[in-house]
């Protein structure tokens, strides 16, 4: 089973800002983290996001789709970043997101993620056919790109 | 630049309307058109948020409180990561993408190690690389 790991924080932790904790051993702390994982062999994927200063809202409400700019000022808590793992269990997956080394007023929303299989008999067949050519098509292409 | 997109959706109201077999093949064209473009480095959605947990730290010991999470307005439903050009490029496959309910997607640009160049440690910059390394081989891609 996969699941995601969501951190869910006030902007204003942002590691460059946050007063305390000298960011070298936020850095430190997370690369044990990630090295932990890794050793347990649960890590797929993990990501860090920028500021939301350099990102924007697409909003889709029937007929268009409008664009607003960032900073989301009026959100209270934003995605910082995830971990995708493959785990046996829902709480396996939850003992890791209590591991993880982030400061108070932050969240990690645990959340399964969904597998082809699952929506047979949901969505029309070549639609899942189709879907799991995409798949494979981008495995190879980032595979090339890894060699070259 | 890697772009993410966030699908952000009020997963109460869309439990009230069941999944239109047409949405599929909207999405599954959305999808060709963007490993046709060479954009789509990884795409997913996450299941409804009874399956799902929430960890707060807030105090000396992390909380755990589990699904659904019926307070939150909205949920992240999926996400897929760009490569792109500019960040017009990744607005104007946000604006693409085939929903029409309201929902809401966040473009947040993904960082690269250069952005922690001068903040992190260089040997958790060097040990980090190796890291990816190592996951993607573990894992087949």
């Amino acid at each position: 089973m996969r699941y995601m790991l969501i951190m869910q924080a006030p902007e204003s932790m942002a590691v460059e800002q946050a007063g305390g904790v000298p960011p070298a051993e936020v850095f430190e702390a997370m690369g044990r983290y990630n090295h932990d994982l890794v050793e347990a062999g649960v890590l797929l994927a993990a990501e860090g996001l920028t500021p939301s200063a350099e990102g924007f809202v697409v909003t889709h409400d029937g007929e268009s789709a409008t664009v607003t700019d960032g900073p989301f000022t009026e959100a209270k808590e934003l995605v910082a970043g995830f971990w995708i793992l493959e785990v046996a269990s829902r709480e396996e997956a939850v003992q890791w997101a209590r591991r993880c080394p982030i400061g108070p007023g932050v969240r990690l929303e645990v959340r399964r993620v969904g597998e082809l299989a699952e929506f047979e008999g949901v969505a029309p067949t070549e639609v899942l056919d189709a879907e799991a050519t995409l798949r494979r098509r981008i495995a190879e292409r980032e595979a090339e790109r890894h060699q070259s | 630049m890697r772009f993410m997109l966030l699908l952000k959706y009020d997963e109460a109201a869309q439990a009230a309307t069941p999944p239109d077999p047409a949405m599929f093949e909207e999405m599954g064209r959305f999808n060709t058109a963007m490993v046709d473009a060479g954009v789509l480095l990884a795409g997913e959605g996450l299941m409804p948020s009874a399956q799902g947990s929430v960890v707060a730290f807030d105090g000396e010991e992390p909380t755990v409180s589990d699904g659904p999470f019926t307070e939150a307005k909205e949920l992240v439903g999926g996400f897929w990561i760009l490569k792109v050009d500019s960040l017009q490029e990744a607005v104007s496959w946000a604006r693409r993408a085939p929903f029409r309910h309201g929902e809401r997607l966040e473009v947040r640009r993904v960082s690269e190690p250069e952005d922690f160049e001068d903040i992190a440690p260089p040997e958790v910059m060097e040990q980090e690389e190796q890291l990816r390394a190592r996951a993607a081989e573990q894992h087949g891609q």
